[in-house]
């Protein structure tokens, strides 16, 4: 079966009056494929997973489902199934009955129901738990009751809103690991909507960086994140420091005209650009000797971050910060070399 | 410290623990058994106190008064067609009310005011004023024979003053917002997204009214009824006047024995079947109730 595509979305589009919450997207998931669909908030990957779901009527474009249209079709006859952020268990029904809801309204037989509401509280690791109600739940035991409630109905896709979102930090590294952990079991075909980069890098198989209702880039996650389309998925994706410049007869000037000591392996060519550098990867002092692009910067203060201690330095008006392990033994007021190679530096215009 | 008085004072902790809700209702408990328990009480006891020669009444203990309630045809007409007035308009009422209220709550929250304020109207009015306004509505020269007669719907003008069917729609009109808000206040409780959620699963809308909506809002529909009920069985201004001059409902026999025929044991025996019935409703109802009453933990 594989290769076969479970969803596909042609050149669909959604308008709110005037704002165009998703622009012509276009989009293909294969049986078995995870998706992210990354952005920030307004960036229309919400509406895009509701259109998919049937909840959001579309203005142009196909949906399709195993190759079948489904974009005339109301939400209860698509194959598909969501995860709400809120999780959206029916609250007077027990977790038994919530994942029974799916099956019933299949009309799938007794004997075959039970078995399959037992395998799913069996994924979900919630075995016991059939006759509680959602309020006597926690926040995480909710999302894993609605996770199998999805599961139960094996749908051509699972649609997954944010679920973790509502949930803290622990719980949500351990929840994503979960899923990670059934979808590498059960192979089910997901898309899953997020504003979370560490989310959609540790899960999707693919991820989609949106914004503005656009898909700005889709591809592996090491790929976009080292080989990011645009200024806007290098800014989106891991922390980045920014650095507005102006080139000029061989030397470098900052936004207010001011010299700056750069040195660049290879020298872009004059004029106004934005040179984007991943902090993680800066040497700072000592360190920075032998590195072909380096910058003289005055130390302006220090954060403990715990595991690192942050530079946060200046040259001219440009600001820059680095993580160090804080055994270069410099301190606030010092002028000092920061260095990086060729591959941890971007250049927008 | 030792066993025994460990024992003691944990004893007497529990002790306390079982008195502070008492003691923390006590103000509320002394109003209500002051202003609405004594005069009930009251009340019973001068539906068994003697009526004649005229005078208000006659202390003694008899039945009679409740032995007559049940026979005379005067009374048990008016008993049913009170029950019946009543069931049919609070039922109206709360499916009014159902509807409305869903789709205030479907709505978009700037239409949500605009709801909320009309429904408010009615409160703002009183009773009286609200039955000069139906007799602006209904007889000959009214809006109503007015408008239907404009719109080519009828050829004569009519009245529907007087008539059973105006007296049901001034009791809707008097519960309905009541009604609404209770509802209203159920339905803020519910997660949108459930609906969404039911769909997704492969409900029809139909099924997921049946499945999700009514259960999670049935407490707030008996509550809105035995509202409606109470009041419609109760009330006597809106009925008398509006509607004909044969619907004699409990309401109106109380009066008319209380203030006509100045019997007032037998208007306190009427009052008393009258607490009594509707209070059996409301049990009635209580035990519709779901054992978990809140699901919005």
């Amino acid at each position: 079966m594989a290769g076969e595509t479970a969803l596909d979305l042609e050149s669909v589009r959604r308008t709110f009056g005037s704002v165009v919450a998703v622009d012509n997207v276009s989009l293909a998931v294969e049986r078995g494929e995870f998706v992210t669909l990354l952005g920030p908030s307004g960036s229309g990957k919400t509406s895009t997973l509701r259109l998919i779901g049937g909840f959001e009527e579309l203005d142009a474009g196909a949906i399709r489902i195993n190759g079948e249209r489904v974009d005339h079709l109301p939400p209860y006859q698509r194959d598909t199934a969501t995860i709400f952020q809120s999780g959206a268990l029916f609250p007077h029904k027990t977790v038994a009955e919530n994942v029974a809801y799916g099956l019933r309204m299949r009309k799938v037989a007794r004997p075959e129901m039970e078995e399959r509401i037992r395998q799913s509280l069996d994924i979900v690791r919630l075995r016991g738990f059939e006759d509680r109600y959602p309020g006597q739940l926690s926040g995480g035991q909710k999302q894993r009751v609605a996770l199998a409630r999805s599961l139960a109905v094996r749908p051509a896709i699972l649609l997954f809103d944010e679920p973790l979102s509502a949930l803290d930090l622990a719980l949500r590294l351990q929840l994503r690991a979960e899923i990670k952990r059934l979808h590498d079991e059960l192979k089910f075909s997901a898309i899953y909507v997020t504003h979370d980069q560490g989310e959609a890098m540790a899960m999707s198989i693919r991820v989609a960086v949106m914004n503005k209702g656009r898909i700005e880039q889709i591809g592996r996650p090491e790929a976009i994140f080292h080989e990011p389309a645009n200024e806007f998925v290098y800014t989106f994706i891991g922390e980045s420091c920014c650095l507005p410049v102006r080139f000029g007869g061989g030397q470098t000037f900052d936004k207010s005209g001011e010299g700056i000591d750069l040195t660049l392996k290879v020298r872009p060519a004059e004029g106004e650009c934005r040179l984007y550098i991943r902090p993680s990867r800066l040497k700072l002092a000592g360190e920075a000797t032998g590195l072909p692009n380096r910058l003289k910067a005055k130390v302006h203060f220090i954060e403990f971050l715990g595991d690192v201690f942050r530079y946060h330095l200046k040259a001219g008006s440009l600001e820059i910060f680095a993580d160090n392990d804080g055994s270069i033994g410099h301190g606030i007021g010092d002028i000092i070399n920061v260095g990086w190679k060729n591959q941890d530096m971007k250049v927008f215009r | 410290m030792s066993e025994v008085t460990y024992f003691v004072v944990r004893k007497r902790q529990l002790r306390r623990r079982k008195l502070t809700p008492w003691l923390l209702m006590l103000p509320a408990l002394v109003i209500v058994l002051i202003f609405f328990g004594l005069p009930t009480l009251y009340m019973l006891r001068m539906s068994f106190n003697l009526h004649f020669d005229q005078r208000l009444y006659v202390p003694g203990f008899t039945f009679e008064h409740y032995g007559n309630l049940f026979s005379n045809p005067l009374f048990t007409n008016a008993i049913w067609a009170t029950v019946k007035l009543s069931l049919m308009s609070s039922l109206s009422t709360v499916l009014i009310g159902y509807g409305f209220a869903i789709l205030v709550w479907l709505k978009p929250s700037r239409w949500r005011l605009l709801f909320i304020g009309l429904a408010l109207c009615p409160l703002l009015i009183s009773e009286i004023a609200i039955i000069f306004g139906w007799w602006m509505f209904f007889p000959k020269n009214g809006l109503l024979s007015y408008a239907l007669l404009s719109m080519g719907l009828i050829t004569d003008k009519i009245s529907l003053m007087y008539t059973e069917f105006a007296a049901f729609v001034g009791l809707i009109y008097v519960t309905l917002p009541y009604c609404f808000f209770i509802l209203l206040s159920i339905f803020d409780g519910i997660d949108k997204r459930l609906i969404e959620a039911s769909a997704d699963l492969g409900a029809p809308p139909l099924v997921t009214f049946r499945e999700v909506l009514l259960p999670l809002t049935w407490t707030g529909v008996l509550v809105a009824f035995s509202q409606s009920f109470i009041w419609t069985m109760g009330t006597y201004a809106t009925p008398s006047a509006l509607g004909p001059d044969t619907l004699w409902t409990m309401g109106y026999l109380i009066q008319e024995q209380m203030l006509g025929k100045h019997n007032w044991p037998m208007a306190s025996a009427f009052s008393m079947v009258l607490v009594l019935g509707v209070a059996l409703v409301m049990a009635l109802t209580r035990t519709q109730q779901s054992k978990r009453t809140s699901f919005h933990v």
